[in-house]
């Protein structure tokens, strides 16, 4: 038996029920997106789950701040979805293809991805880099940057989940994602990703992560840093790179050495840089 | 050169359907677990937290006490018979070291109590509830600390026999002297020396180990298992349990892999005696946890070659020392060890002067036993990186290398009457060897004179080539029995009985087409049927890659004996002289047209006249094991920032007789190519400062999956043995062999470092690179 | 607890533990054709469809399909009562795709979501779409070549 406990599976209809039954069971009852992580845990300590997928939370849509994504989509609809395509030169697309395998993905829930806080996620240090503001439900509604959530876990307890937000971006702004594991299907043993946007070809914001490290990803502020008003070239890619490479906080596990790690945000960095320039530059012919 | 037997044949040498696919496809409940029985109990183990200690106390009382427990198992209350779980030929080259439950444990995951209950729910509570007080002993971790001097004796039961020398942790001893090899390298003009080393890997076939046993309705029992091994599972279970051997009835269903984990008897023990206790159906799955932490390894290396040659490049002298860990039992201990030189040394018989010696040590880690290859990768992997090394210095293209040192058809090698599967080995001399056209397909194949040494780069990637020849054997001469029944309904059709197991290797397939086409009669005819101890006729089981070999021989004999019959009665019925008659298309036709359907044949033979059942058993002992061949080349691409190796492409060129089914046969290669290649880059256990598995999931202990798998591109040589059936060789172990060392000589090529350790993990790769290039 | 399902057309009432998984709960029910690999969602052995996408069983909780479609390999033949093969298991069959056949239900039917979504797939797309299906006997060559087949004969006989 996965859950050896449970003893109520319940889909509410309205928000505030699903709330309400996580607040007052504390953390004998969960929310479950796709449920991955909660079957995979065991844990004898959940009785009751409360299922959201009957709150119309299922969606990817353009609006005029970004693309909307519902708590319950899958991270196969979001793959799938026309208003991602583009964004960012597909982006996210090529990151969710690295992301497990479809029978895993066909589950994945944008909530449940965001909320488990995998530290090797692929889907948290993309949107990390991208800037991607979360919609919290508590009772109220609010919207934080997506690593509010991260800095104090305090934000989810409780609260639900409801929406993320891929802020949108003017022309002169290139994203890039590099995972680097073991097999093709396999979480990452480390991953990087960027976001810059350019004014007259110099960077003028630039958002640098590292993830699996094994910590959860985090910004690189000194490496973007180094970055701000200069143009993209060999020189300050590498400049860049060489300092993401001495400044991460990397670690050992099974998977592989801190040191080994470090040569990864290195060749991470770079390679992440050189793709965003090449693609500006793309853009600007 | 041999002299080519081409022979035209009808079903052999075509890619005929599984005869059990649809069942497969469909989904039909074909494998052990698939079938319900009332009344069924749910087994499970508890296994051992430490890798070396003494229990001093077990009380089992509690847990016996729970509702729904029907039957808690400890070293109290089960045979204290020493065993070996290893399922070879009678009586087994490996030591008797095991004991259902012993007092002992030896590492973390041997077995220490089993509870069967009601449901699994409840087994697994109880598990919690046995008492089990252990004195710590310390552990043996590494082969080193097994051969240290006061290392802990780890086999220091007085009962165990068959161990080499238990107090200093050695399993098997090997020493096999052809020449004298210290004079072979003085005589040398050139030497190189490497050593390398291989890491515990596992089998992971997807379908964990599972039995279910049940009395029937005489009360016999009867395992239905998840085993290569059927016959032998009855006789060591017999042996084990100390009752009757016509007492139990092995029933091997579809198995869904099994690579030589399958070839132990790891379940069948228990839950065997688990139904003789309760009287009711045990089942016993292993989790994917439980395959990881107590199912079988294969053993790790670390191997010494040393290698003298002439100035022409020709071998003088060949040393090669064998270190073998083979965890807390000595499932295989010898035999995989002596094949570490026995199938590797006679490819290169040129060599006058040759040392093999071994040693196989206990320590406290995972039992290794019979893995794809049996030896021969860890002992190809040395070899073919030492004559990678020898080319380099004597200025000879590896392929040159090759070319001029091995084995050709019509000549021998002293190995082989050397070493045999723990005894002496059988002189056998080649008959089948195509292994200059394996070099010179697979050379152009891969584009070797153009792209061997350039080292092209493309970014941070530098692209490079390796190569190396592998051979293996068929069947163990004088050793490995099979045998087939074949018997006719009065359709026209046969059922073909076989021991030799189908692990999905397609075997079942095979065979039906060897009988199919001596019958003369489409596949669909022939009704294979493999195995059960009850019906099928003996056979040793699916190993050492002696299925289509000794048991298509056997198959072919009966088919032939059956073919004799029939074409007896047509003769009576067509009136006709029985050298007169063909059997084509399911007729037995006569010279003058004439002709009588094989229905109608056995209608007479079983109705009718002079009556009695067309039918025959025959068996087949092989004199020799005809060595499969291959070579294989591989083009890497190494990612100098990262260490990551990439495989662009890799060729294969395998000589393995008669195809007799091609799309299974190139399905055999790339399956053990790919498995290699995992073994060779990313498999790899890893174990905690305890002797703890430490990455015991799929998740962790990484085999490759559709998007790993590089471009495969195999060629099937046509080649005939005429020594097997329809000039058939063996096809499904050779291909693990090639890998590591084809991938170490390319990484080599392309960033000039020599990988002694495998896997060649981006990590290990980075860091040689970088200390080779300071 | 009382659960709804559709399995392979099928309605069905069934009771469940509330932690029961959609595996379990299937082979319990007799859908022996979905397997057992590692319970974790590594190997893709005990993949179904559930509502038209492939998932691994093994991590869905019965209760969540509750109201839902499933579709097992059991149900994939003989969809038009012919009793025929559907074109991925025929081509599985034909191309050697199959050996021990232990990964073929799971992996069979992640085809057959891949062909749904992407009826002319690259092989890039075809190994990515069983790119969570281990399988360790074949070293993947003959699926990827029988998917590439079957999709060709289905946009032939959709174009029919
Ligand atoms: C074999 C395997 C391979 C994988 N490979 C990758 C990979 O390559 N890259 C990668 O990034 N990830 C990978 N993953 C991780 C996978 O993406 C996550 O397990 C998955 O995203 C979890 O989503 P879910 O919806 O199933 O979560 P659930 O199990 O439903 O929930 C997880 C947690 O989040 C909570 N939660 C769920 N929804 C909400 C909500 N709306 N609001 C608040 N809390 C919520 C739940 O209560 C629970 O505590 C892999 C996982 C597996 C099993
Ligand atoms: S059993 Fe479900 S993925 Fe392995
Ligand atoms: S055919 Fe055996 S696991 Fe795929």
């Amino acid at each position: 038996m996965a859950l050896s406990n449970l003893k109520e599976y319940v889909r509410p209809d309205e928000l505030d029920v699903a709330l309400s039954l996580v607040k007052e069971r504390g953390t004998s009852a969960r929310v479950i997106g796709g449920g991955i992580d909660l079957v995979r845990s065991s844990s004898p300590d959940i009785e009751t789950l409360v299922d959201l997928s009957h709150l119309s939370l299922s969606y990817v849509r353009q609006t005029d701040k970004g693309v909307a994504i519902g708590a319950t989509t899958t991270l196969t609809e979001i793959l799938e979805a026309p208003a991602l395509e583009n964004y960012l030169q597909g982006v996210v697309v090529e990151m969710l293809h690295q992301v497990g395998a479809p029978p895993l993905r066909n589950l994945a829930s944008m909530g449940g991805t965001l909320a488990s806080a995998h530290p090797w996620s692929d889907v948290i240090t993309l949107f990390l880099a991208l800037g991607a503001q979360v919609t919290l439900y508590n009772g109220v509604t609010r919207m934080v940057p997506l690593s509010d959530l991260y800095a104090s876990r305090a934000l989810l307890s409780p609260a639900i989940i409801t929406e993320a937000l891929l802020p949108a971006y003017a022309k002169g702004t290139a994203a890039a994602f590099m995972k680097f594991s073991r097999t093709k299907f396999d979480i990452a043993i480390l991953n990087c990703a960027c976001l810059i946007s350019t004014q007259n070809g110099d960077c003028k914001g630039v958002r640098l992560t590292a993830g699996g490290t094994p910590q959860l990803a985090t910004l690189l502020p000194a490496a973007a840093e180094v970055l701000l008003g200069r143009r993209l070239n060999q020189t300050s890619i590498g400049q860049a790179a060489g300092i993401a490479r001495e400044t991460t906080l990397v670690r050992d596990d099974l998977r592989a050495s801190g040191n080994y790690r470090r040569e990864l945000v290195y060749a991470g960095v770079k390679r992440c840089l050189t793709c965003v320039s090449r693609q500006l530059s793309g853009v600007s012919q | 050169m041999c002299e080519q037997r081409k022979q035209e044949f009808t079903i052999v040498g075509r890619s005929e359907r599984k005869v059990d696919g649809i069942a497969l496809v469909t989904g039909k409940p074909k494998f052990v677990a698939d079938i319900d029985l009332s009344n069924m109990l749910y087994v499970k183990i508890l296994h051992s937290p430490y890798a070396h200690a003494r229990i001093t106390e077990i009380n089992t009382s509690r847990a016996e006490a729970l509702p729904g427990v029907m039957c808690v198992l400890c070293s109290k209350n089960t045979p204290s018979t020493r065993y070996t779980t290893a399922g070879q030929g009678y009586p087994e080259p490996s030591p008797y070291d095991t004991r259902m439950f012993d007092t002992k444990v030896r590492f973390v995951g041997d077995r220490v109590a089993a509870v069967a209950a009601e449901t699994e729910e409840i087994a697994l509570q109880a598990l919690k509830e046995i008492e089990v007080h252990y004195e710590e002993l310390s552990p043996v971790l590494s082969v080193d600390a097994a051969t240290a001097l006061e290392a802990p004796i780890i086999h220091d039961e007085k009962d165990a026999t068959g161990i080499f020398d238990p107090v200093r942790n050695i399993s098997a001893k090997i020493d096999i002297n052809v020449g004298d090899v210290k004079q072979g390298f003085a005589e040398s003009d050139s030497t190189v020396e490497t050593t390398c080393e291989t890491q515990y890997a596992q089998h992971t076939p997807i379908e964990p180990h599972v039995v279910l046993s049940y009395l029937d309705e005489d009360g016999r029992l009867v395992l239905r298992t998840s085993t290569q091994v059927p016959f032998h599972t009855r006789r060591i279970v017999s042996y084990v349990l100390g009752i009757p051997l016509h007492r139990i009835r092995v029933i091997k269903p579809r198995i869904g892999g099994a690579f030589g984990t399958k070839q132990e008897i790891l379940l069948e023990d228990l839950a065997g005696l688990v139904t003789l206790r309760t009287g009711r159906p045990a089942l016993i799955e292993f989790t994917r946890q439980e395959e990881f932490v107590s199912a079988r390894t294969r053993h790790p290396m670390r191997i010494r070659v040393k290698l003298g040659a002439k100035k022409n490049g020709i071998l003088h002298a060949i040393e090669m020392e064998a270190l073998s860990n083979t965890g807390a039992y000595g499932a295989h201990s010898l035999t995989v060890l002596s094949n570490v030189g026995s199938k590797t040394l006679p490819i290169y018989n040129k060599a006058r002067n040759v040392r093999f010696s071994g040693k196989a040590v206990y320590t406290n880690l995972p039992v290794a036993g019979a893995y794809r290859g049996y030896g021969a990768p860890q002992g190809y992997y040395p070899l073919e990186v030492a004559m990678d090394e020898l080319a380099g210095k004597l200025g000879l293209d590896p392929i040159e290398l090759r070319r001029r040192n091995h084995i050709r058809c019509g000549e021998s090698s002293p190995i082989f009457e050397e070493i045999g599967e723990g005894r002496e080995g059988v002189a056998q001399t080649i008959n089948s060897c195509e292994l200059e056209r394996c070099l010179e397909i697979g050379a152009r194949r891969i584009g070797w004179a153009k792209k061997r040494g350039l080292r092209t780069r493309n970014g941070p990637w530098i692209h490079g080539l390796g190569m190396s020849i592998h051979m293996q054997g068929s069947g163990i001469a004088q050793v490995d029995m099979g045998a087939a029944t074949i018997k006719m309904n009065e359709d026209g059709s046969f059922n073909l009985l076989v021991g030799a197991t189908d692990l999905g290797t397609g075997s079942d397939t095979i065979l039906g087409q060897i009988a199919a086409e001596v019958l003369g009669v489409p596949l669909s005819k022939v009704i294979v049927y493999s195995s059960d101890t009850d019906f099928t006729p003996f056979d040793v089981g699916a190993y050492a890659s002696s299925t289509t070999y000794v048991s298509g021989t056997a198959v072919k004999r009966a088919a032939e004996e059956v073919r004799g019959q029939i074409v007896g009665v047509a003769a009576a019925m067509l009136e006709s002289g029985m050298t007169n008659l063909t059997i084509k298309d399911e007729q037995v036709i006569s010279i003058d047209g004439r002709s009588v359907t094989l229905a109608e044949v056995c209608q007479r033979a079983m109705y009718q006249v002079d009556q009695f059942q067309i039918g025959a058993t025959e068996s087949c002992v092989q004199d020799q094991s005809p060595p499969p061949f291959m070579s294989s080349f591989a083009e890497v691409a190494v990612d100098t920032e990262t260490g990551v190796v990439k495989i662009v492409d890799y060729v294969a060129v395998v000589d393995c007789g008669t195809v007799i089914n091609p799309k299974m046969a190139q399905g055999q290669i790339e399956g053990a190519l790919a498995n290699g290649i995992g073994y060779a880059l990313t498999e790899v256990m890893l174990f905690s400062s305890t002797g703890r598995v430490q990455n015991a999931t799929l998740f962790d202990y990484k085999i490759l999956g559709a998007l790993d798998i590089p471009p495969i591109d195999i060629t099937l040589l046509d080649s005939y043995e005429p020594t097997g059936p329809m000039g058939a060789k063996s096809v499904a172990e050779i291909g693990i062999n090639a890998p590591i060392p084809t991938i170490a000589n390319a990484i080599y090529d392309a960033v000039g470092v020599r990988l002694t350790k495998t896997p060649f993990t981006p990590e290990r790769v980075l860091s040689a690179i970088r200390s080779h290039s300071v | 607890m009382k659960i709804e399902l559709i399995v392979n057309g099928k309605q069905q009432e069934l009771d469940s533990a509330p932690g029961e998984t959609l595996l379990h709960l299937l082979r319990r029910i007799g859908y022996k054709g979905v397997k057992k690999g590692c319970e974790s969602g590594d190997c893709g052995a005990c993949a179904v469809l559930l509502d038209d996408r492939v998932v691994n069983s093994c991590l869905v909780l019965a209760a969540k399909a509750d109201g839902h479609r499933v579709t097992t390999v059991e149900g994939l033949a003989g969809q038009d009562k012919t009793g025929e093969l559907h074109p991925v298991q025929e081509a599985f069959l034909e191309h050697g795709a199959v050996q021990c056949g232990y990964c073929s239900p799971g992996m069979i039917i992640a085809a057959v979501d891949l062909l749904a979504h992407n009826p002319n797939p690259s092989d890039q797309e075809i190994k990515e779409g069983i790119s969570g299906n281990l399988c360790r006997c074949t070293g993947y060559v003959k699926q990827i070549e029988a998917i590439r087949i079957a999709a060709e004969k289905m946009r032939k006989s959709a174009d029919v």
